[in-house]
């Protein structure tokens, strides 16, 4: 009998498959996750910065990260990899998306997670925060910022305007007034260069300035079935669609379409931009000129918007415990420090946003409390599972009315009305 | 033909075939059934029945996408039909120039669906975009190609022309086929130019017209997809340039409506299926009958 010659590219194998079994001792001990989350690319950055940290600390989870330029993109990743049967183990989603994956009970609850941890208690987040997050009782996802929509302005712009820097209890009369005098013409071709604001017609830029009309925004806050637009809160959506097509203080359709209002913000040619906390590593790279931040103005009682997101347990995770384990030092002290020193977050939890890794000074903008003033302040779009469709859909109505001078009245009968089928098909 | 060279035959195409069957034919008859459930591909399908496709018929965004797709299709297919038509009949020659000519037509074919929808996202820039930048040293008129829902929708179609290059080809080899003989023949009986290529060279490549724009109305109401999403993001709002392969992408993916989804590709087949039958019924009996007399 002769014996078979054993082949090169066999024997390869065996000691490959040899020298991956000597290694095999740690590895089989390191559970891997992977963790979805969306932004721009330096929010991104800080996102990586917490997972690179998040494995120095420890040597048994290893998360990957999965970045999506935008959350349209995540939700189809995530959709499709939930019904592939890969869900990711984690995801950061925005407050007014979630409900859509908790309706079809595919998040796991973190309720048990919490109260056993030993590494924060409920009691230490922003319960604004923690609120839009919890689902007929229970605590679906966990929040890691608590941010709002606020105005930041071009201090160098309003300095040489002499302008008083917009401040506490300023009104929108204030703001309109000096969005006036920061609007103008440059190179004399009649078209203004500088604009002397910078807001994106949508439905979350309009809300804060409804209800700080003492307008509604839906007949029923807990469980909304419609829009409900009474007279003060289409007398402030006016006061919006006004800003232009009456004011002329922000870019025109065209001009929009070509640089977006952060973007002429970051160049130093809209004098304020009503944005959240999204936007500060951005503005960071800013050296030409001083920026700072304020609440919003006042139509007759100061008011913002949530800007929320939570880390998520999807129900298919096959590892929870160490999904939870990564949650619990991205929403820890270091976690939290970590984006909040990269300008990304409001941090969710008390002790960090009362820190220096939130309030220094020498990290703009300057001043930082404004978030945390607006905290007791802050109200929450409706959450129901078909947001996403009403927010689009409300989003092209305002956007066309915006910039084609469209009323206010037929807005809010417009979007009552076409919107009744989505609010009905929402899962309570 | 025998048996040996049928068998042949058969093994040449079975990798097509089978990539057809599972990428095209099974997907499709999995959209047929997924029509008629309820699925957000999360929890256990629901058989709803015909709720879908009722939905479908009262929803105002379908219809605006189901009218956009159709006035697409009916701009874009003879405008690209007409284009690659006319750079075949300019650029068939066996020259260098046409040689080059023949490959600048190819290209915007041959780039990347999504970088060639990322050039055109700057080439509309509405202020700092080479093409209106253009226009405006000419005197000429600079739309607001992103933000008029006219405009929105030209682009749309100027994005589509431009990716004639399978069309084209197929003209230009349809054309070197035509025999020379018979544009001579054509001459010594007194035809000039137009009148060889009305009574010889258009009656002999009519079939393959005919079966460019079946092939070319199949491709336009898929195409619109990645410049809608990508350049316009299906408007100016509220819907200029949202089309029903957009609609069902939105439905499905962003919404997790799928069997919603699905309702809407089955009636983008049966659209398809329609209109390809009118052009047939249209046309088909002229092509041949224009074929036989060449």
């Amino acid at each position: 009998m002769t014996r078979r010659r054993r082949s090169p590219i066999a024997l390869v194998l065996v000691l490959l498959s040899v020298a991956a079994g000597c290694d095999s001792g740690p590895e089989d001990e390191v559970t891997r996750i992977t963790v979805m989350v969306s932004g721009d690319p330096e929010e991104i950055d800080a996102y990586r910065a917490v997972v690179t940290a998040f494995e120095r600390s420890q040597n048994v989870v290893d998360a990957q990260l999965l970045p999506f330029a935008d959350r349209d993109d995540l939700i189809v990743r995530l959709s499709t990899s939930i019904a592939g049967g890969q869900p990711p183990d984690l995801f950061l989603m925005n407050y007014r998306y979630y409900a859509q994956f908790a309706a079809r009970d595919a998040l796991e609850p973190v309720d048990s997670y919490l109260r056993t941890s030993d590494a924060f208690s409920a009691e230490d987040f922003f319960e604004t925060s923690m609120t839009p997050f919890r689902r007929q009782g229970e605590q679906m996802c966990l929040p890691q910022n608590v941010s709002s929509l606020v105005v930041y302005y071009n201090a160098d712009r309003f300095v040489q305007a002499g302008l008083p820097l917009p401040a506490e209890g300023w009104t929108w009369d204030d703001m309109v007034r000096s969005a006036r005098a920061l609007t103008f013409d440059e190179d004399g071709d009649a078209t203004p260069d500088v604009y002397g604001l910078g807001v994106e017609p949508e439905i979350i830029r309009l809300a804060p300035f409804i209800w700080s009309n003492g307008g509604t925004l839906v007949d029923d806050e807990a469980a909304p079935t419609s829009f409900a637009f009474d007279a003060p809160a289409v007398s402030a959506m006016q006061r919006f669609l006004d800003l232009r097509s009456a004011d002329g203080v922000t870019p025109t359709d065209e001009e929009a379409e070509a640089e977006d209002a952060e973007s002429r913000f970051l160049n130093g040619r809209v004098g304020m931009l009503l944005e959240s906390r999204r936007v500060v590593p951005a503005l960071r790279t800013i050296s030409s000129f001083q920026w700072d931040v304020a609440p919003l103005p006042i139509l007759s009682e100061q008011v913002s918007v949530l800007h929320a997101d939570a880390y998520c347990i999807t129900a298919g995770s096959d590892a929870k415990e160490a999904s939870w384990r990564f949650i619990e030092f991205a929403l820890g002290p270091e976690g939290q420090r970590i984006t909040a020193e990269a300008g990304r977050t409001v941090p969710s939890l008390r002790s960090i946003a009362d820190s220096d890794a939130f309030l220094d000074p020498a990290a703009p903008p300057l001043h930082s409390e404004v978030f945390l003033d607006q905290i007791p302040r802050l109200r929450a779009l409706p959450v129901v599972s078909t947001w996403a469709e009403i927010e689009d859909f409300a989003n092209g109505i305002i956007e066309e009315a915006y910039y084609g001078g469209g009323r206010a009245l037929e807005v809010a009968v417009e979007l009552t009305i076409q919107t009744r089928a989505l609010f009905a098909r929402a899962e309570r | 033909m025998d048996p040996h060279e049928r068998r042949g035959l058969w093994l040449m195409a079975a990798p097509f075939v089978l990539g057809v069957t599972v990428l095209v034919v099974m997907p499709a008859v999995g959209s047929f059934a997924m029509a008629v459930y309820e699925w957000d591909l999360v929890r256990p399908p629901r058989f709803v029945g015909l709720d879908n496709l009722r939905e479908l018929l009262d929803d105002p965004v379908f219809r605006i996408s189901l009218r956009n797709s159709l006035l697409y299709a009916a701009v874009a297919v003879p405008l690209r039909l007409l284009c690659a038509l006319g750079l075949a009949l300019l650029l068939y020659g066996r020259s260098r120039l046409h040689a080059a000519g023949r490959v600048a037509v190819l290209v915007p074919t041959v780039i990347p669906d999504v970088v060639y929808a990322l050039v055109w996202l700057w080439i509309l820039n509405p202020i700092y975009g080479p093409l209106n930048l253009a226009l405006g040293a000419a005197g000429l008129p600079t739309p607001s190609w992103l933000s008029q829902p006219g405009p929105a929708r030209w682009a749309v179609v100027l994005m589509g022309v431009f990716q004639l290059g399978e069309a084209f080809l197929i003209v230009v080899a349809m054309r070197r086929l035509v025999p020379e003989e018979l544009q001579e023949i054509a001459a010594m009986s007194g035809a000039g130019r137009w009148g060889r290529l009305i009574r010889v060279t258009l009656p002999i490549m009519a079939p393959a017209l005919l079966l460019i724009a079946m092939r070319d109305t199949i491709v336009s109401l898929q195409s619109t997809f990645l410049p809608a999403l990508i350049v316009t993001e299906g408007g100016p709002p509220p819907y200029a340039t949202t089309y029903l392969p957009l609609f069902a992408y939105r439905n499905g993916f962003e919404y997790l409506r799928y069997g919603y989804a699905s309702a809407t590709t089955v009636v983008m087949l049966v659209l398809t299926a329609s209109i390809l039958w009118l052009l047939y019924r249209a046309f088909g009996r002229w092509s041949r009958r224009a074929w036989e007399r060449a």
